[in-house]
């Protein structure tokens, strides 16, 4: 039976953090510190012949240097966010990979130590961009359902185009931050990372301990928007040198050097073939999507056909993909990965789908609804798209658009232009454990993978605890994202809710019945907790543990040991995904051709919302990162030393407050019937799907200009 | 530039020549914080210390090569301190007086995270010398508020969600107290405009926004 609506409630750390008082992992303080910084690689590809280190040894403060002789030799793996990554490697793979690691008793001396190191290199040929002499194309499996040609040439209208998405930089405010400390045979590693159970595996493959002594706290992390889901580089090298000094070191990565360290959102390029009845049925798409890979890149090309492939009911759709091999470190998940650059190009090629036949962009959307997975032929769980873009053309007045282009201006010539778009995103889930302790002091404790990146799972659980339990919420703590507390798993992909929130309903049930067993009968006044302090007993804990529709124990398993376990959004006997319409109007300035977005109207189908006040940051926040790649990030390749030229936030542009305006969020808040107890579905990722293709149309619309590429700028409207 | 960001080549002449961009006049990354401030490469490795201002001798001893002493308020607390000359507020901040509120998101001073008052005036931190503050008043998030009694800033920035992960609340929260006193905070196109100095990756804008005419209004300015 799915859970009634939630109430509002204020987010659980928001006290915390307007204080100075949330610690992230820089913020760790411990006696007798080091500071760490590295030496980066400046060539894209080669081998290091020699590391100088004499004259950055003598200045005063270094203690150390690590260099590859530190390190066991260790395999380059195919690159995944669960994957080992190497320690100091001679052979450079990528213009930024650490050649050494200072270790010095201030900040200022390893700093220091870093510049005065010198490198001799044996250069080799490099590939910077997929546009560069030996940046090699290599196919992917196909993701087809039905017979594309055959629908194709039976296709009354066909829109046929390209698009492309740049290269883009995640850029979460907090540095990647890595405190390692080696003492009575354990490691303890803090980082600010969605991954702390990946670390713990990864870091002692590299460095070949046992993970068993290492320990991994992310309690409260600065943001992360996919970053922080893969093991960083520099982990096991801030622990090896806390292991090698004895002594507790701390590297705060710079935020130029994040820029090659770190994944990134690949260029990808999409051509799209489709096509239409008479009716405005589509009925066919023949879809080739390139992406930028690097040379041992595991992420995987095809995944962009997950979600455009369900958007609409299209029984005939071939999904092509390829990698473009080139020099780089990997690209990686960067919030909606697949689903925006794919949304971005879907949506603009059904908005021009919408003007060739002469049909409103809205109602062309939903006569092309589904109850269905094509790919699978399963229903889905739920789908409210129609209901979003419902209310959404309400809210924003869409029945007063005047649907010709360039027919909408303000008295200064300033044009108008209304857009929309759909986005969706697939729910996914992985296995977990919970442990709930209910103590004889008033105490309450919750333990479960996940990790606390702003979005807000600390608050969602905190509402369905305080729902299901009589509790003191000033007593109660919550624990993510720490290998100690419970087993830890990557939590993205907008999986944290419905991986954790059910296993409280399930704790406090087995809690209730632990409880009833203790009493045997006898009939106890008050909270869970007095009724335990009058038993004198000093706590009660209970573990709970779920899988994902379809996994058995051996998923659980896998998850135990540090793996990566998600199932879905295809379950055995459904199909679940999250819908968003987004309602966009943009102001294009008549001098300037400026672009500015003074509101956006955006509703989204996220199953049952738990944290209402959580879920519709998300969703703004969600706008605003499509507003701000819309119209402004773009990380420049360098096309002679590879790496990348902009790579710090004044170059690397990403939407301020002078960017944003109205942001109007609403929710359908309907419960999905069968994907768990509550009836919750994903949400932090599908809030920005679709955002861009709402400005391009939108900005279409205002100018008659079609724009396929992002960002739109300034010199495409001139 | 500067703070090792600089990821151009330290190497053999010849191979920077083949494959790197070092000593290439248009890199823009070539200058680094030491050439800037024109300093020899010895320091001081000793342990930096917080000395309370009286326990501190009136007759300053010779210091290490490379440090510079300063008595700076803090929170309304006297500070004195021997600081490497190179140290950057937000770092004596930090590191040195476990100030952890100011955050360091670039420490290029494009970020806004490290944003504390110095003199009452809203500076970025990670740009200004320790050594500025010298005779000076800071003022850190941690000293905002009185005790328990949040200010209304604070208080505003709870109600109205102006914040996500919360890594850059601290410093949008000191620079939007400044807005307001600074007279920036009269419309909501004044408030973003003086508010852009701070990104919030997560994107809490409209949050901020309303929580700044929120405060504004219970500061009694704006």
């Amino acid at each position: 039976m799915p859970a009634p609506p939630f109430a509002d409630r204020p987010r659980i750390d928001a006290l915390d953090k307007v204080r100075g008082a949330a610690a992230y992992a820089a913020d760790m303080r411990f006696p007798g510190l080091l500071h760490a910084m590295t030496v980066p690689s400046p060539v894209a590809r080669g081998r290091v012949a020699a590391l100088e280190t004499e004259a950055a040894l003598r200045i005063p403060g270094v203690t150390r240097i690590l260099t590859p002789a530190d390190f066991a030799p260790t395999q380059r793996v195919a690159d995944l966010p669960n994957s080992p990554r190497p320690g100091l490697v001679p052979e450079i793979a990528f213009r930024g990979e650490p050649l050494a690691l200072i270790v010095a008793e201030t900040l200022e001396a390893a700093i220091e130590g870093a510049e005065a190191v010198r490198v001799r290199i044996e250069g080799a040929p490099f590939s910077a961009t997929v546009d560069s002499p030996g940046a090699a194309r290599e196919p992917a499996p196909d993701v087809s359902t039905g017979d594309a040609a055959r629908a194709l040439a039976g296709a009354s209208t066909i829109v046929e185009a390209s698009y492309e998405s740049p290269t883009q930089h995640h850029n979460p405010i907090e540095l990647l931050s890595t405190t390692a400390v080696w003492a009575d045979g354990r490691l303890l590693i803090h980082e600010g990372s969605q991954n702390a159970g990946a670390i713990k595996v990864a870091v002692a493959r590299t460095l070949g301990i046992d993970p068993a002594i290492v320990d991994v706290k992310s309690a409260t992390v600065g943001g992360a928007f996919g970053q922080k889901g893969w093991v960083q580089r520099q982990t096991a090298l801030v622990a090896r040198a806390a292991m090698l000094t004895g002594r507790p070191v701390k590297l705060v990565a710079p935020r130029g050097q994040i820029f090659h360290l770190a994944t990134f959102r690949p260029l990808s390029r999409h051509r799209i073939r489709l096509g239409a009845d008479a009716t405005g049925r589509m009925v066919g798409v023949h879809y080739e999507v390139d992406q930028q890979n690097s040379r041992s890149g595991g992420f995987p090309a095809n995944q962009y056909h997950d979600g455009a492939m369900r958007l609409y009911g299209i029984a005939d759709y071939a999904g092509i993909a390829a990698n473009i091999r080139t020099d780089t470190q990997a690209p990686g998940h960067m919030r909606a990965p697949y689903e925006h650059p794919a949304c971005f190009a879907f949506e603009s090629a059904v908005d021009e789908l919408s003007y060739r036949l002469g049909r409103d962009p809205v109602a062309l959307r939903m006569a092309n609804d589904t109850r269905t997975d094509m790919h699978t032929g399963k229903p889905l769980s739920s789908r409210f798209l129609n209901e979003c873009l419902q209310i959404g053309a309400e809210r924003f007045g869409w029945s007063r658009r005047n649907p010709a282009p360039a027919s909408m201006a303000a008295p200064d010539g300033t044009q108008i232009g209304w857009g929309v778009a759909c986005g969706l995103y697939p729910t996914l889930i992985h296995p977990a454990v919970a442990t709930l302790r209910i103590a004889a002091d008033g105490s309450t404790r919750f333990a479960v993978a996940g990790h606390e990146f702003g979005q807000g799972i600390r608050t969602a659980l905190a509402a369905v605890l305080t729902r299901e339990l009589q509790i003191d919420e000033r007593r109660l703590q919550i624990l993510v994202g720490d290998t100690t507390a419970a087993p830890q798993h990557l939590t993205a992909g907008s999986w944290g809710s419905a991986s954790a929130l059910p296993l409280v309903v399930q704790a406090v049930a087995r809690m209730r019945q632990a409880v009833a067993e203790l009493l045997d009968g006898r009939r106890i006044a008050g909270t869970l907790h007095q009724q335990i302090a009058t038993v004198r007993r000093p706590f009660l804990e209970v573990e709970v543990s779920q899988v994902g529709p379809g996994q058995d124990s051996a998923a659980l398993q896998r998850m135990r040991a540090g793996g990566y376990a998600v199932t879905g959004p295809a379950y055995p006997d459904f199909t679940t995904m999250s819908y968003i319409a987004h309602f966009v109007e943009v102001r294009v300035e008549p001098r300037t051709r400026r672009v500015r977005v003074p509101r956006v109207v955006s509703i989204a189908d996220c199953g049952r919302v738990v944290s209402p006040r959580t879920a519709a940051s998300q969703v703004r926040g969600g706008v605003v990162w499509g507003i701000s790649h819309a119209l402004r990030e773009a990380t420049e390749t360098d096309p002679r030393y590879g790496g990348f030229l902009n790579n710090d936030l004044a170059e690397y542009v990403v939407a301020t407050n002078a960017d944003v305006d109205e942001i109007d969020v609403g929710f359908v808040d309907e419960p999905d019937p069968l994907f768990n107890s509550i009836g919750l579905k994903s949400l932090g990722e599908v809030s920005m799907v679709g955002v861009s293709a709402a400005v391009a149309n939108a900005v279409f619309h205002a100018t008659g200009r079609r724009l396929r590429k992002l960002p739109i700028r300034v010199d495409d409207l001139l | 530039m500067s703070r090792n960001d600089d990821i151009s080549a330290k190497g053999d002449p010849e191979d920077r020549n083949r494959a790197s961009p070092q000593g290439d006049s248009t890199d823009p990354l070539s200058l680094n914080r030491r050439a800037t401030l024109g300093i020899g490469a010895a320091m001081a490795s000793s342990a930096l210390s917080v000395v309370p201002l009286r326990a501190q001798s009136p007759q300053v001893t010779a210091l290490p090569e490379g440090t510079t002493a300063i008595r700076t308020l803090v929170n309304g607390r006297p500070v004195a301190v021997t600081i490497d000359v190179r140290t950057s507020l937000l770092d004596l901040l930090r590191e040195t007086l476990a100030l952890t509120g100011a955050k360091k998101g670039c420490d290029h001073g494009q970020c806004g995270a490290c944003t504390v008052h110095l003199d009452g005036r809203r500076v970025a931190s990670c740009l200004t010398l320790a050594a500025k503050a010298d005779g000076r008043e800071v003022l850190t998030i941690e000293g905002l508020s009185h005790g328990d009694a949040l200010h209304p800033m604070q208080q505003a920035f709870i109600d109205h969600d102006a914040l996500q992960c919360g890594y850059c609340t601290p410093g949008q929260i000191m620079a939007a107290v400044a807005c307001v006193a600074e007279g920036n905070a009269t419309s909501r196109e004044r408030i973003r405009e003086y508010m852009s100095g701070s990104i919030c990756r997560c994107g809490a804008y409209v949050g901020i926004v309303a929580a700044i005419e929120d405060a504004a209004s219970r500061m009694g300015r704006g």
